[in-house]
């Protein structure tokens, strides 16, 4: 396989020469090689060759188990270039980022009143900010900080009404799609009534001939 | 853009706001006199200040206003949150109630797509019936139009 891709590599400008003659044309000036002399060429790389197990599907077409399933969905944690990630989505809370959480903890939390007094908040520690500022210019890092949890719980707030909204986008959606069932069962009930009734005059036409 | 981005956006603005007018004054505030012993620069101001002339002072003239802006740019972003925050359709109940409203949907959800699977399944037998008859009368005809 590396053979291949090496020759590959190097006989890339001379195929179109071999082409050219295959079709008897005599090479132009368009077949000479677009780079330099192989010993001046900086590295360029072509696409690297396909996997090697592609030779396991030789026969899919006609037997479509002879060759292998494709690997089982990954679950659990895994390691991608080094990194590691988990399947499950789940919005870390607070505390285990280290931040302090200044809203009461509770199942259900009121989100509009709190986002409201933690705006309230922000203002007020932004407007203590300015004064120290002022006053006692070498104390500001305690206030960035206040304002910076501030922010972050802001922002988490945010972020655990997602799941809320999710549920209600597919609450939404299959509405929808019920009105559009029932929309279409009203369709065809009428389209076959019109249909036998179609018929029947039909029907009564020839009758009457 | 949907209510939450757009809340996210504004706590951004928010954010962005507050650190630009910070640096922003920290920037082009005029010196402080610190102590009375040290004499206040303005000779040094007077010379430079007759030679350019007012492209200079404007900026400094200028500078009691930025505050108000600043502070004006900010309470209008922390207003427009408020007024977001009123417009979230939270609706009361929770998840268990959201759930249970699932559950409901997707039984009618169901019920609906059976009787529509029904309605199909007689409107493409019929039409077989139809396609098969027309199929019948048209032979008819063909064999009794005898060419003269």
């Amino acid at each position: 396989m590396r053979v291949n891709h090496i020759l590959s590599f190097f006989l890339a400008p001379c195929r179109r020469r071999i082409i050219s003659e295959a079709r008897n044309q005599s090479p132009s000036i368009f077949d000479h090689p677009r780079f330099p002399p192989l010993k001046r060429r900086m590295a360029t790389a072509t696409y690297p060759p396909p996997p090697p197990y592609y030779r396991l599907y030789k026969d899919y077409s006609e037997n479509p188990s002879s060759a292998p399933e494709p690997p089982p969905p990954i679950e659990g944690t895994y390691v991608c270039f080094g990194g590691n990630y988990t399947t499950e989505d789940v919005l870390p809370s607070l505390e285990e980022q280290g931040v302090p959480q200044l809203y009461p903890k509770d199942s259900n939390v009121d989100y509009k009143k709190e986002l409201r007094s933690l705006n309230r908040e922000l203002q007020l520690h932004i407007l203590e900010l300015a004064d120290v500022l002022v006053g006692r210019p070498s104390q500001y890092a305690k206030r960035i900080g206040d304002i910076s949890s501030i922010f972050k719980n802001l922002h988490h707030l945010l972020n655990s009404l997602r799941p809320h909204q999710a549920r209600a986008t597919l609450i939404h959606i299959m509405e929808l799609q019920i009105q559009q069932r029932k929309q279409a069962v009203e369709d065809i009930k009428r389209r076959r009534e019109e249909a036998q009734r179609l018929l029947k005059d039909a029907f009564v036409t020839l009758d009457g001939q | 853009m949907d209510i939450i981005s757009q809340l996210q956006e504004q706590v951004n603005s928010i954010a962005a706001i507050t650190f630009n007018a910070f640096g922003t004054l920290q920037r082009d505030a005029p010196p402080v006199q610190l102590s009375p012993n040290y004499p206040e620069p303005a000779s040094a101001a007077a010379a430079p200040a007759a030679t350019t002339t007012a492209t200079d002072a404007d900026p400094t003239a200028a500078f009691p206003e930025q505050p108000k802006q600043l502070s004006a740019d900010l309470v209008k972003a922390a207003k427009q949150f408020d007024a977001l925050v009123a417009a979230l359709p939270l609706s009361e109940g929770g998840e268990e109630a959201q759930l249970k409203r699932i559950a409901e949907l997707q039984e009618e959800n169901d019920v609906i797509g059976q009787e529509l699977q029904k309605q199909l399944e007689a409107a493409e037998k019929e039409l077989k019936q139809v396609q098969e008859l027309f199929g019948q009368a048209a032979d008819n005809c063909l064999n009794m139009k005898k060419p003269e």
